[in-house]
Protein backbone atom coordinates (compact mmCIF):
# COMPACT_ATOMS: atom_id res chain seq x y z
CA UNK A 1 0.00 0.00 0.00
CA UNK A 2 2.74 2.49 1.08
CA UNK A 3 4.49 1.57 -2.28
CA UNK A 4 1.00 2.21 -4.43
CA UNK A 5 0.69 5.32 -2.49
CA UNK A 6 4.33 6.57 -3.35
CA UNK A 7 4.04 5.62 -7.05
CA UNK A 8 1.04 7.66 -7.12
CA UNK A 9 2.19 10.91 -5.09
CA UNK A 10 5.75 10.61 -7.04
CA UNK A 11 4.75 12.90 -9.63
CA UNK A 12 3.34 15.36 -7.24
CA UNK A 13 6.58 15.21 -4.99
CA UNK A 14 8.51 16.01 -8.57
CA UNK A 15 6.34 18.88 -8.85
CA UNK A 16 6.81 19.87 -5.20
CA UNK A 17 10.55 19.14 -5.74
CA UNK A 18 11.21 20.88 -8.77
CA UNK A 19 8.69 24.15 -8.03
CA UNK A 20 10.62 27.17 -8.69
CA UNK A 21 13.66 25.39 -8.85
CA UNK A 22 15.28 26.17 -12.43
CA UNK A 23 18.23 27.76 -11.50
CA UNK A 24 18.79 31.63 -12.64
CA UNK A 25 22.19 32.45 -12.87
CA UNK A 26 23.38 35.92 -11.95
CA UNK A 27 25.97 37.39 -14.31
CA UNK A 28 27.78 40.41 -13.94
CA UNK A 29 31.49 41.40 -14.54
CA UNK A 30 34.63 40.65 -12.48
CA UNK A 31 35.60 43.99 -11.97
CA UNK A 32 32.29 44.85 -10.18
CA UNK A 33 32.20 43.78 -6.60
CA UNK A 34 30.64 41.55 -4.71
CA UNK A 35 26.45 41.63 -4.84
CA UNK A 36 25.21 43.19 -1.40
CA UNK A 37 21.80 41.73 -1.79
CA UNK A 38 21.97 38.03 0.01
CA UNK A 39 20.61 35.39 -2.46
CA UNK A 40 21.18 32.80 -0.01
CA UNK A 41 17.54 34.09 1.55
CA UNK A 42 15.82 34.47 -1.84
CA UNK A 43 17.52 32.08 -4.15
CA UNK A 44 16.85 33.16 -7.49
CA UNK A 45 14.75 31.22 -10.33
CA UNK A 46 13.44 31.25 -13.58
CA UNK A 47 9.97 31.05 -12.28
CA UNK A 48 10.43 33.16 -9.85
CA UNK A 49 12.09 35.75 -11.88
CA UNK A 50 9.44 35.89 -14.46
CA UNK A 51 6.55 36.37 -11.67
CA UNK A 52 8.56 39.30 -10.74
CA UNK A 53 8.64 40.22 -14.23
CA UNK A 54 4.36 39.71 -14.45
CA UNK A 55 4.32 41.68 -11.15
CA UNK A 56 5.95 44.22 -11.93
CA UNK A 57 3.71 45.12 -15.26
CA UNK A 58 0.09 44.11 -13.47
CA UNK A 59 -1.47 47.29 -12.71
CA UNK A 60 -3.19 45.04 -10.28
CA UNK A 61 -1.06 46.14 -7.86
CA UNK A 62 -2.20 50.06 -7.44
CA UNK A 63 -5.72 50.26 -5.63
CA UNK A 64 -7.91 51.36 -9.26
CA UNK A 65 -5.82 49.22 -11.04
CA UNK A 66 -3.95 52.48 -13.23
CA UNK A 67 -0.78 52.11 -12.40
CA UNK A 68 2.13 49.50 -12.47
CA UNK A 69 5.60 50.09 -10.61
CA UNK A 70 6.56 50.20 -14.74
CA UNK A 71 4.39 53.28 -15.15
CA UNK A 72 6.91 55.26 -13.47
CA UNK A 73 9.88 52.38 -13.86
CA UNK A 74 9.70 52.06 -17.57
CA UNK A 75 12.16 49.64 -19.23
CA UNK A 76 13.10 51.87 -22.51
CA UNK A 77 13.67 54.71 -20.12
CA UNK A 78 16.35 52.67 -17.88
CA UNK A 79 13.42 52.18 -15.27
CA UNK A 80 13.04 55.44 -14.60
CA UNK A 81 10.43 57.85 -15.79
CA UNK A 82 11.45 59.99 -18.90
CA UNK A 83 9.86 63.65 -18.84
CA UNK A 84 8.23 63.56 -15.08
CA UNK A 85 10.15 65.21 -12.64
CA UNK A 86 7.84 64.22 -9.78
CA UNK A 87 6.47 60.66 -9.67
CA UNK A 88 2.56 60.37 -11.40
CA UNK A 89 0.24 58.06 -9.39
CA UNK A 90 -3.02 56.87 -9.42
CA UNK A 91 -5.69 59.69 -10.33
CA UNK A 92 -3.24 61.84 -11.92
CA UNK A 93 -1.54 62.73 -8.29
CA UNK A 94 2.05 64.17 -8.54
CA UNK A 95 4.64 62.84 -6.03
CA UNK A 96 7.48 64.49 -4.65
CA UNK A 97 10.27 62.99 -5.51
CA UNK A 98 11.24 61.68 -9.55
CA UNK A 99 11.40 58.07 -10.03
CA UNK A 100 15.03 56.74 -9.69
CA UNK A 101 16.20 54.60 -12.45
CA UNK A 102 16.25 50.87 -11.59
CA UNK A 103 19.51 48.39 -12.33
CA UNK A 104 22.41 47.08 -10.69
CA UNK A 105 20.06 47.05 -7.50
CA UNK A 106 22.35 44.06 -6.10
CA UNK A 107 24.85 46.72 -5.29
CA UNK A 108 22.71 49.15 -3.30
CA UNK A 109 23.10 49.26 0.36
CA UNK A 110 19.68 50.95 0.52
CA UNK A 111 16.82 52.68 -1.22
CA UNK A 112 14.44 55.56 -1.95
CA UNK A 113 16.49 59.02 -2.19
CA UNK A 114 16.23 59.62 1.16
CA UNK A 115 17.34 56.04 2.39
CA UNK A 116 14.18 55.02 4.43
CA UNK A 117 14.07 51.30 2.94
CA UNK A 118 16.51 49.04 4.03
CA UNK A 119 16.45 46.21 2.21
CA UNK A 120 15.15 45.31 -1.76
CA UNK A 121 12.55 43.12 -0.63
CA UNK A 122 11.09 45.50 1.68
CA UNK A 123 11.04 48.38 -1.13
CA UNK A 124 7.99 47.64 -3.05
CA UNK A 125 6.17 48.34 0.00
CA UNK A 126 6.49 52.05 0.23
CA UNK A 127 5.06 52.92 -3.40
CA UNK A 128 2.27 50.05 -3.49
CA UNK A 129 1.27 52.03 -0.23
CA UNK A 130 1.56 55.79 -0.94
CA UNK A 131 -1.46 57.11 -1.08
CA UNK A 132 0.00 59.32 -4.24
CA UNK A 133 1.74 56.16 -6.14
CA UNK A 134 -0.15 53.03 -6.03
CA UNK A 135 -2.79 53.68 -3.14
CA UNK A 136 -2.95 49.97 -2.48
CA UNK A 137 -1.84 47.94 0.81
CA UNK A 138 0.01 44.81 0.64
CA UNK A 139 -3.23 42.58 1.82
CA UNK A 140 -5.01 43.45 -0.40
CA UNK A 141 -2.90 43.27 -3.16
CA UNK A 142 -2.05 39.29 -2.02
CA UNK A 143 -6.17 39.20 -1.72
CA UNK A 144 -6.95 40.10 -5.36
CA UNK A 145 -3.87 38.08 -6.55
CA UNK A 146 -5.64 35.24 -4.59
CA UNK A 147 -8.86 35.40 -7.07
CA UNK A 148 -7.27 35.95 -10.30
CA UNK A 149 -6.98 32.67 -12.13
CA UNK A 150 -3.59 32.17 -13.29
CA UNK A 151 -1.66 33.75 -10.51
CA UNK A 152 -2.02 31.11 -7.86
CA UNK A 153 -0.43 28.72 -10.04
CA UNK A 154 2.68 31.09 -11.18
CA UNK A 155 3.14 31.18 -7.08
CA UNK A 156 3.05 27.66 -6.72
CA UNK A 157 5.59 27.07 -9.81
CA UNK A 158 7.70 29.79 -8.38
CA UNK A 159 7.26 28.57 -5.00
CA UNK A 160 5.73 25.35 -4.38
CA UNK A 161 2.76 26.92 -2.92
CA UNK A 162 -0.60 28.35 -4.15
CA UNK A 163 -1.49 30.11 -1.54
CA UNK A 164 -0.47 33.57 -1.70
CA UNK A 165 1.65 35.78 0.58
CA UNK A 166 3.21 39.26 1.43
CA UNK A 167 6.92 37.68 1.38
CA UNK A 168 6.35 35.63 -1.89
CA UNK A 169 4.68 39.02 -3.76
CA UNK A 170 7.79 40.58 -2.23
CA UNK A 171 10.73 38.03 -3.00
CA UNK A 172 9.20 37.85 -6.42
CA UNK A 173 9.42 41.72 -7.44
CA UNK A 174 12.97 41.71 -5.76
CA UNK A 175 13.90 38.84 -8.13
CA UNK A 176 13.07 40.85 -10.94
CA UNK A 177 14.54 43.96 -9.98
CA UNK A 178 17.67 41.83 -9.23
CA UNK A 179 18.20 40.61 -13.07
CA UNK A 180 17.92 44.25 -14.00
CA UNK A 181 21.58 44.65 -14.71
CA UNK A 182 23.21 47.16 -16.76
CA UNK A 183 26.78 46.18 -17.77
CA UNK A 184 27.13 46.53 -21.15
CA UNK A 185 27.61 49.83 -21.83
CA UNK A 186 30.92 50.91 -23.89
CA UNK A 187 32.44 51.92 -21.17
CA UNK A 188 31.50 48.11 -19.93
CA UNK A 189 33.73 47.16 -23.01
CA UNK A 190 36.48 49.23 -22.98
CA UNK A 191 36.98 47.67 -19.45
CA UNK A 192 36.97 44.37 -21.41
CA UNK A 193 39.25 45.12 -23.42
CA UNK A 194 36.74 44.79 -26.62
CA UNK A 195 36.88 48.19 -27.62
CA UNK A 196 38.87 51.67 -26.73
CA UNK A 197 37.36 54.93 -25.87
CA UNK A 198 37.63 57.96 -28.66
CA UNK A 199 39.98 60.77 -27.34
CA UNK A 200 37.31 63.08 -25.93
CA UNK A 201 36.01 59.99 -23.95
CA UNK A 202 39.29 59.24 -22.94
CA UNK A 203 39.81 63.07 -21.43
CA UNK A 204 36.43 62.83 -20.08
CA UNK A 205 37.54 60.10 -17.97
CA UNK A 206 40.05 61.50 -16.54
CA UNK A 207 38.26 64.49 -15.67
CA UNK A 208 35.53 62.49 -14.45
CA UNK A 209 38.32 60.22 -11.98
CA UNK A 210 39.66 63.59 -11.14
CA UNK A 211 36.05 65.51 -9.78
CA UNK A 212 33.27 62.86 -9.73
CA UNK A 213 34.53 59.68 -8.78
CA UNK A 214 34.71 59.91 -4.88
CA UNK A 215 31.03 59.48 -5.05
CA UNK A 216 29.88 58.84 -7.99
CA UNK A 217 32.74 55.55 -7.86
CA UNK A 218 33.03 53.45 -10.41
CA UNK A 219 32.45 50.92 -12.14
CA UNK A 220 28.72 51.05 -10.44
CA UNK A 221 29.06 54.81 -10.49
CA UNK A 222 27.86 55.55 -6.91
CA UNK A 223 29.19 54.51 -3.56
CA UNK A 224 25.18 54.74 -2.68
CA UNK A 225 26.04 56.94 0.52
CA UNK A 226 24.24 60.41 0.83
CA UNK A 227 25.82 63.87 0.13
CA UNK A 228 24.00 66.90 0.23
CA UNK A 229 25.19 68.27 -3.49
CA UNK A 230 24.83 71.90 -2.93
CA UNK A 231 20.85 71.89 -4.32
CA UNK A 232 18.87 75.25 -3.53
CA UNK A 233 15.86 74.02 -1.44
CA UNK A 234 13.01 74.14 -3.43
CA UNK A 235 10.30 76.03 -1.62
CA UNK A 236 7.14 74.16 -3.21
CA UNK A 237 8.49 70.76 -2.05
CA UNK A 238 10.87 71.54 1.09
CA UNK A 239 12.32 68.28 1.11
CA UNK A 240 14.77 67.60 3.44
CA UNK A 241 16.10 63.99 2.45
CA UNK A 242 17.54 61.61 4.72
CA UNK A 243 17.15 63.98 7.82
CA UNK A 244 13.44 63.35 7.65
CA UNK A 245 13.86 60.26 8.00
CA UNK A 246 16.55 60.04 11.02
CA UNK A 247 16.06 63.38 12.65
CA UNK A 248 19.38 63.86 12.49
CA UNK A 249 20.66 67.79 11.62
CA UNK A 250 23.64 66.22 9.99
CA UNK A 251 21.43 64.61 7.65
CA UNK A 252 19.79 67.60 6.37
CA UNK A 253 19.14 67.91 2.15
CA UNK A 254 21.52 64.23 1.79
CA UNK A 255 20.10 62.29 -0.57
CA UNK A 256 21.16 59.19 -2.29
CA UNK A 257 24.01 59.76 -5.02
CA UNK A 258 22.76 58.01 -7.97
CA UNK A 259 24.02 56.24 -10.55
CA UNK A 260 25.39 57.75 -13.47
CA UNK A 261 25.29 54.80 -15.84
CA UNK A 262 22.23 55.20 -18.71
CA UNK A 263 21.96 59.11 -18.06
CA UNK A 264 20.64 59.17 -21.78
CA UNK A 265 17.64 57.34 -20.71
CA UNK A 266 16.96 58.52 -17.42
CA UNK A 267 16.61 62.23 -17.59
CA UNK A 268 15.27 64.75 -15.56
CA UNK A 269 18.17 64.83 -12.82
CA UNK A 270 18.65 65.11 -9.50
CA UNK A 271 15.79 63.79 -6.90
CA UNK A 272 13.24 66.29 -7.51
CA UNK A 273 13.58 66.31 -11.50
CA UNK A 274 14.85 69.97 -11.66
CA UNK A 275 17.39 69.56 -14.23
CA UNK A 276 16.31 68.41 -18.33
CA UNK A 277 20.01 67.98 -19.55
CA UNK A 278 23.00 66.99 -18.58
CA UNK A 279 24.75 70.60 -18.81
CA UNK A 280 22.82 71.98 -16.52
CA UNK A 281 23.81 69.10 -14.18
CA UNK A 282 27.78 70.60 -14.94
CA UNK A 283 26.47 73.69 -14.54
CA UNK A 284 25.12 73.30 -11.19
CA UNK A 285 28.25 71.61 -10.00
CA UNK A 286 30.29 74.26 -11.38
CA UNK A 287 28.07 77.60 -10.85
CA UNK A 288 25.34 76.88 -8.95
CA UNK A 289 26.34 75.16 -5.59
CA UNK A 290 24.80 76.48 -2.40
CA UNK A 291 27.12 76.51 0.33
CA UNK A 292 25.60 74.78 3.40
CA UNK A 293 26.72 73.02 7.01
CA UNK A 294 25.60 70.00 5.13
CA UNK A 295 27.41 70.12 2.11
CA UNK A 296 29.56 67.90 0.81
CA UNK A 297 33.28 68.18 1.71
CA UNK A 298 34.30 67.45 -1.92
CA UNK A 299 32.02 70.35 -3.08
CA UNK A 300 33.13 73.02 -1.10
CA UNK A 301 35.25 74.35 -3.94
CA UNK A 302 33.04 73.88 -6.99
CA UNK A 303 34.04 71.92 -9.80
CA UNK A 304 36.11 74.46 -12.39
CA UNK A 305 35.48 72.84 -16.00
CA UNK A 306 36.11 74.40 -19.41
CA UNK A 307 33.75 74.27 -21.97
CA UNK A 308 36.17 71.97 -23.89
CA UNK A 309 36.32 70.09 -20.35
CA UNK A 310 32.72 69.76 -20.16
CA UNK A 311 32.19 68.58 -23.79
CA UNK A 312 34.53 66.02 -22.74
CA UNK A 313 33.26 64.89 -19.62
CA UNK A 314 30.11 64.54 -20.92
CA UNK A 315 31.42 62.86 -24.06
CA UNK A 316 32.62 60.42 -21.20
CA UNK A 317 29.32 59.96 -19.35
CA UNK A 318 27.82 59.02 -22.53
CA UNK A 319 29.49 56.09 -22.39
CA UNK A 320 27.66 54.81 -19.48
CA UNK A 321 24.71 54.41 -21.94
CA UNK A 322 23.89 51.21 -22.00
CA UNK A 323 21.15 50.59 -24.93
CA UNK A 324 21.84 46.65 -24.75
CA UNK A 325 20.11 46.79 -20.93
CA UNK A 326 17.98 49.36 -21.86
CA UNK A 327 16.47 47.49 -25.26
CA UNK A 328 16.92 43.81 -23.35
CA UNK A 329 13.31 42.22 -24.56
CA UNK A 330 13.78 39.97 -21.31
CA UNK A 331 12.79 42.86 -19.22
CA UNK A 332 10.14 44.15 -20.95
CA UNK A 333 6.19 43.91 -20.61
CA UNK A 334 5.72 40.18 -20.57
CA UNK A 335 2.82 40.12 -23.35
CA UNK A 336 3.16 36.65 -23.22
CA UNK A 337 1.28 35.79 -20.12
CA UNK A 338 -0.24 39.66 -19.37
CA UNK A 339 -1.94 41.53 -21.87
CA UNK A 340 -2.25 45.11 -21.49
CA UNK A 341 -5.96 46.43 -20.39
CA UNK A 342 -6.82 42.76 -20.00
CA UNK A 343 -4.29 41.39 -17.04
CA UNK A 344 -3.27 38.23 -16.46
CA UNK A 345 -4.07 35.76 -19.44
CA UNK A 346 -5.11 32.31 -18.67
CA UNK A 347 -2.55 29.73 -17.63
CA UNK B 1 -17.87 19.04 25.30
CA UNK B 2 -17.62 21.45 28.29
CA UNK B 3 -14.86 19.56 30.12
CA UNK B 4 -12.87 19.11 27.01
CA UNK B 5 -12.84 23.18 26.48
CA UNK B 6 -11.77 23.42 30.57
CA UNK B 7 -9.11 20.59 29.55
CA UNK B 8 -8.01 22.28 27.15
CA UNK B 9 -7.67 25.32 29.04
CA UNK B 10 -5.55 24.27 31.50
CA UNK B 11 -3.80 21.56 29.75
CA UNK B 12 -0.64 21.58 31.08
CA UNK B 13 2.71 22.52 29.21
CA UNK B 14 1.59 26.16 27.51
CA UNK B 15 2.51 29.51 28.36
CA UNK B 16 0.15 31.66 27.77
CA UNK B 17 -0.76 35.53 27.89
CA UNK B 18 -2.91 36.99 30.12
CA UNK B 19 -4.20 40.13 28.70
CA UNK B 20 -5.96 41.63 31.42
CA UNK B 21 -8.05 45.14 32.39
CA UNK B 22 -7.90 45.29 36.43
CA UNK B 23 -9.70 42.32 37.33
CA UNK B 24 -11.31 41.52 33.57
CA UNK B 25 -9.34 39.98 31.14
CA UNK B 26 -8.93 42.21 27.86
CA UNK B 27 -11.90 41.69 25.51
CA UNK B 28 -11.42 43.75 21.56
CA UNK B 29 -14.32 45.96 21.56
CA UNK B 30 -15.34 45.95 25.57
CA UNK B 31 -15.19 49.05 27.23
CA UNK B 32 -13.51 49.34 31.01
CA UNK B 33 -14.00 51.48 33.09
CA UNK B 34 -10.49 53.52 33.81
CA UNK B 35 -10.23 54.75 37.45
CA UNK B 36 -6.63 56.90 35.83
CA UNK B 37 -9.14 58.50 33.50
CA UNK B 38 -12.37 58.63 35.18
CA UNK B 39 -13.75 57.64 31.87
CA UNK B 40 -14.45 54.02 29.70
CA UNK B 41 -11.65 52.71 27.77
CA UNK B 42 -12.30 50.75 24.83
CA UNK B 43 -9.67 48.81 23.10
CA UNK B 44 -9.57 48.33 19.57
CA UNK B 45 -6.02 46.59 18.84
CA UNK B 46 -3.84 45.28 21.19
CA UNK B 47 -1.01 43.31 19.33
CA UNK B 48 2.94 42.76 19.64
CA UNK B 49 5.56 41.06 18.80
CA UNK B 50 7.15 38.19 21.51
CA UNK B 51 10.46 36.83 19.93
CA UNK B 52 13.07 34.48 21.04
CA UNK B 53 11.89 33.28 24.30
CA UNK B 54 14.39 31.39 26.13
CA UNK B 55 13.97 29.35 29.21
CA UNK B 56 16.52 28.86 31.96
CA UNK B 57 17.13 27.42 34.91
CA UNK B 58 19.06 30.18 36.83
CA UNK B 59 21.33 30.73 34.33
CA UNK B 60 21.53 27.57 32.70
CA UNK B 61 19.47 27.43 29.11
CA UNK B 62 17.42 24.79 28.30
CA UNK B 63 15.25 25.48 25.18
CA UNK B 64 14.26 28.99 23.44
CA UNK B 65 10.86 28.26 21.84
CA UNK B 66 10.93 27.13 17.98
CA UNK B 67 8.93 29.92 16.67
CA UNK B 68 11.56 32.65 16.71
CA UNK B 69 8.61 35.48 16.22
CA UNK B 70 5.14 35.05 17.74
CA UNK B 71 2.46 37.78 17.16
CA UNK B 72 0.55 37.84 19.87
CA UNK B 73 -3.35 39.11 19.08
CA UNK B 74 -6.01 40.22 21.45
CA UNK B 75 -8.52 40.06 19.43
CA UNK B 76 -7.33 36.05 18.40
CA UNK B 77 -6.95 34.10 21.02
CA UNK B 78 -5.42 31.12 19.12
CA UNK B 79 -2.44 33.46 19.13
CA UNK B 80 -2.28 33.95 22.89
CA UNK B 81 -0.75 30.49 24.16
CA UNK B 82 2.46 28.12 22.99
CA UNK B 83 3.81 24.78 24.01
CA UNK B 84 6.67 24.89 26.36
CA UNK B 85 9.38 22.67 24.94
CA UNK B 86 10.37 18.95 26.49
CA UNK B 87 13.51 20.35 27.28
CA UNK B 88 12.27 23.02 29.62
CA UNK B 89 8.84 21.32 31.03
CA UNK B 90 8.77 21.24 34.85
CA UNK B 91 12.43 22.30 34.96
CA UNK B 92 12.61 25.82 34.18
CA UNK B 93 12.46 28.96 36.75
CA UNK B 94 12.81 31.84 34.88
CA UNK B 95 12.12 33.07 30.96
CA UNK B 96 13.76 35.70 28.73
CA UNK B 97 11.64 37.18 25.66
CA UNK B 98 11.83 40.04 23.57
CA UNK B 99 8.74 42.37 22.95
CA UNK B 100 9.20 43.35 19.62
CA UNK B 101 11.63 42.24 16.77
CA UNK B 102 15.32 42.26 17.07
CA UNK B 103 17.57 44.59 14.61
CA UNK B 104 18.86 41.68 12.36
CA UNK B 105 14.90 40.61 11.57
CA UNK B 106 14.49 44.36 10.77
CA UNK B 107 17.23 44.85 7.74
CA UNK B 108 17.17 41.22 6.62
CA UNK B 109 14.25 41.38 3.81
CA UNK B 110 10.70 39.70 4.12
CA UNK B 111 9.53 37.10 5.75
CA UNK B 112 6.52 34.57 6.44
CA UNK B 113 4.45 33.35 8.69
CA UNK B 114 3.56 35.80 11.45
CA UNK B 115 6.75 38.24 10.47
CA UNK B 116 4.81 38.58 6.41
CA UNK B 117 4.11 42.27 5.96
CA UNK B 118 0.15 41.17 5.40
CA UNK B 119 0.01 41.11 9.21
CA UNK B 120 -0.01 45.12 9.29
CA UNK B 121 2.76 45.33 11.66
CA UNK B 122 5.30 46.52 9.07
CA UNK B 123 5.28 50.18 7.63
CA UNK B 124 5.75 51.22 4.27
CA UNK B 125 7.22 54.61 4.64
CA UNK B 126 10.22 53.49 6.34
CA UNK B 127 11.95 50.55 7.14
CA UNK B 128 11.15 48.48 10.07
CA UNK B 129 8.62 45.92 11.96
CA UNK B 130 5.62 47.73 14.23
CA UNK B 131 6.94 46.09 17.39
CA UNK B 132 3.57 46.87 18.98
CA UNK B 133 -0.15 48.42 18.26
CA UNK B 134 -2.15 49.55 20.74
CA UNK B 135 -5.19 51.93 19.61
CA UNK B 136 -8.53 52.22 21.15
CA UNK B 137 -10.96 54.77 21.87
CA UNK B 138 -11.20 56.92 25.48
CA UNK B 139 -12.69 60.26 25.81
CA UNK B 140 -9.80 61.77 27.12
CA UNK B 141 -8.34 61.55 23.76
CA UNK B 142 -8.34 65.18 21.77
CA UNK B 143 -7.97 63.13 18.61
CA UNK B 144 -10.45 62.34 16.32
CA UNK B 145 -13.30 60.37 17.05
CA UNK B 146 -11.36 60.07 20.77
CA UNK B 147 -8.96 57.57 19.01
CA UNK B 148 -5.72 57.09 20.30
CA UNK B 149 -3.23 55.16 18.36
CA UNK B 150 0.41 53.93 19.14
CA UNK B 151 2.16 51.95 16.81
CA UNK B 152 5.31 51.14 18.26
CA UNK B 153 8.98 50.41 16.38
CA UNK B 154 12.02 51.52 15.34
CA UNK B 155 15.46 49.18 15.45
CA UNK B 156 18.21 51.68 14.74
CA UNK B 157 20.30 53.55 17.41
CA UNK B 158 19.94 55.50 19.05
CA UNK B 159 16.07 54.60 19.46
CA UNK B 160 15.70 50.87 19.18
CA UNK B 161 12.69 50.08 20.97
CA UNK B 162 12.42 46.08 21.24
CA UNK B 163 12.43 45.26 25.02
CA UNK B 164 14.33 42.36 26.91
CA UNK B 165 11.83 41.09 29.46
CA UNK B 166 13.24 39.05 32.22
CA UNK B 167 10.72 37.13 34.34
CA UNK B 168 11.02 34.48 37.38
CA UNK B 169 9.14 31.57 36.71
CA UNK B 170 7.98 28.55 39.19
CA UNK B 171 8.70 25.84 38.09
CA UNK B 172 5.83 24.06 37.39
CA UNK B 173 4.34 22.57 33.20
CA UNK B 174 1.88 25.59 32.99
CA UNK B 175 3.07 29.66 32.93
CA UNK B 176 0.76 32.22 32.61
CA UNK B 177 2.43 35.69 31.98
CA UNK B 178 -0.54 38.11 32.76
CA UNK B 179 0.38 41.84 30.62
CA UNK B 180 -2.18 44.65 32.96
CA UNK B 181 -3.22 47.24 30.37
CA UNK B 182 -5.22 49.00 33.27
CA UNK B 183 -1.49 50.14 34.60
CA UNK B 184 -0.39 51.61 30.99
CA UNK B 185 -3.54 54.16 31.42
CA UNK B 186 -2.56 55.14 35.22
CA UNK B 187 1.17 55.76 33.84
CA UNK B 188 0.20 57.43 30.50
CA UNK B 189 -1.93 60.84 30.60
CA UNK B 190 -4.32 59.53 27.05
CA UNK B 191 -5.02 63.70 26.87
CA UNK B 192 -1.66 64.71 26.08
CA UNK B 193 0.25 61.59 24.48
CA UNK B 194 -2.47 59.78 22.04
CA UNK B 195 -0.65 59.34 19.32
CA UNK B 196 3.09 57.74 18.46
CA UNK B 197 3.59 56.19 15.32
CA UNK B 198 7.41 56.43 14.16
CA UNK B 199 10.29 55.67 15.96
CA UNK B 200 11.90 57.89 18.23
CA UNK B 201 11.95 58.56 21.70
CA UNK B 202 8.85 58.96 22.31
CA UNK B 203 8.40 55.44 21.27
CA UNK B 204 11.23 53.73 23.32
CA UNK B 205 10.01 55.46 26.74
CA UNK B 206 6.42 53.61 25.50
CA UNK B 207 8.16 50.29 25.04
CA UNK B 208 9.60 50.66 28.54
CA UNK B 209 6.27 50.92 30.02
CA UNK B 210 4.30 48.45 27.33
CA UNK B 211 7.26 46.03 28.90
CA UNK B 212 6.59 46.93 32.80
CA UNK B 213 3.19 45.35 32.11
CA UNK B 214 4.14 42.17 32.05
CA UNK B 215 4.44 40.08 35.36
CA UNK B 216 3.98 36.77 36.17
CA UNK B 217 0.33 35.49 37.36
CA UNK B 218 0.40 35.05 40.98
Amino acid sequence: MKTLLFYLLFPVLLCLAFAGKTGYEFLYPDYFPTPVYDFSKNPLSTERVELGRVLFYDPILSKDGAISCASCHSPYNGFAHTDHDLSHGIADQIGTRNAPPLFNLAWHTSFMWDGAINHLDMQALAPISHPKEMGENIENVVRKLQHIPGYPGLFYRAFGDSLITGEHVLKALSQFQLTLVSAHSKYDNVKKGKTQFSQPEENGYALFQKNCNSCHREPLFSNFGFANNGLPVDTTLYDFGKGQITQRKEDSLKFKIPSLRNLSYTYPYMHDGRFRRLSEVLSHYTHGIQENETLAAELKTPLSLTPDEKTDLIAFLLTLNDSAFVFDPKHQFPKEILQPGEGLLKQ
Amino acid sequence: MFSNFVFAQSAPGNIRFNLTFGSQPVEIGKNYYSPATGDSIKLEVVKFYISHLQFFRDNIPLAVLKKQHMLVDAGNPETLHFPIPEEAAGKFNRVVFNLGTDSLTNVSGAFGGDLDPTKGMYWAWQSGYINLKLEGVSKACPARNHYFQFHIGGYQSPFPSCQIIDLPAIAKNDLTIEVALDSFFSQVNIAETYQIMSPGQQAVSFARLFASLFSLAK
